[in-house]
């Protein structure tokens, strides 16, 4: 049975069962405990992660290898005990977008990534040495001011 | 606010599952033990509160900003 929600942003939307993906702690400071992936198109850089129970809650996320070549999740072994997993490259990882009107000002939150394994989803802190909480995602794009 | 007064080697429970060891304390700085359940996460409130503000002003942008996914019917993973 797929759920129908009436979402702020994009209307109304059909959920698969099987894309509903449960957040046993929710996101960080923001909860919630059901959240689907909407993408544009299977090549869509930026998805949105809506929550299915607050429709007016929906955060973009990206994948960041396809911005981060060198990223790397690591776990404290709490933390990939809490979450049952102890190896972030076996899940699909996600990390928050905080877009601006200045392309060249949005940034990715590397230290706070969300990982989805087996249709439940983790807010974890990286513990990695590259994980600023605010990385750019266009560095350089200053220059190219059209590229918007 | 509960305050509580603990020297080294004192606990605290926070209900049954949650233990709060002190530990030691050297110059300005203590240090705590936590044993709680493992499904509950524990964080320095420092980076807690950096992650939830980063989360939020994620949450606080329009579609239009980035990408409609409902402009082209229908959601997928």
């Amino acid at each position: 049975m797929p759920i129908t929600i009436d979402t702020t942003r994009f209307g109304e939307l059909e959920i698969e069962t099987e894309a509903v993906i449960e957040f046993p702690t929710g996101l960080i400071g923001l909860g919630g405990s059901r959240y689907a992936l909407l993408a544009n198109d299977e090549t869509s850089a930026i998805v949105w992660l809506q929550s299915l129970e607050d429709p007016s809650l929906a955060l973009p996320v990206t994948n960041p290898g396809r911005f981060f070549t060198d990223y790397y999740v690591e776990l404290s072994d709490a933390e990939a005990t809490r979450i049952g997993i102890t190896d972030p490259d076996l899940a699909d990882v996600y990390v928050t977008v905080r877009a601006t009107e200045m392309l060249e000002d949005c940034t990715a939150n590397l230290r706070a990534p969300i990982l989805i394994s087996r249709g439940r989803g983790h807010q974890v802190i990286n513990e990695s040495e590259f994980a600023p909480m605010r990385a750019p995602l266009f560095p350089g794009t200053r220059e190219k001011a059209t590229a918007a | 606010m509960l305050i509580i007064t603990r020297r080294p080697g004192e606990r605290i429970m926070l209900g049954d599952d949650i233990t709060i060891h002190v530990m030691e304390i050297v110059g300005n700085s203590a240090r705590v033990g936590i044993e709680a359940p493992k499904s509950l996460p524990v964080y320095r409130e420092e980076i807690w509160a950096a992650v939830k503000e980063e989360n939020q002003a994620s949450a606080r942008v329009e579609a239009d900003r980035i990408a409609n996914p409902a402009s082209d019917a229908g959601a997928r993973v």
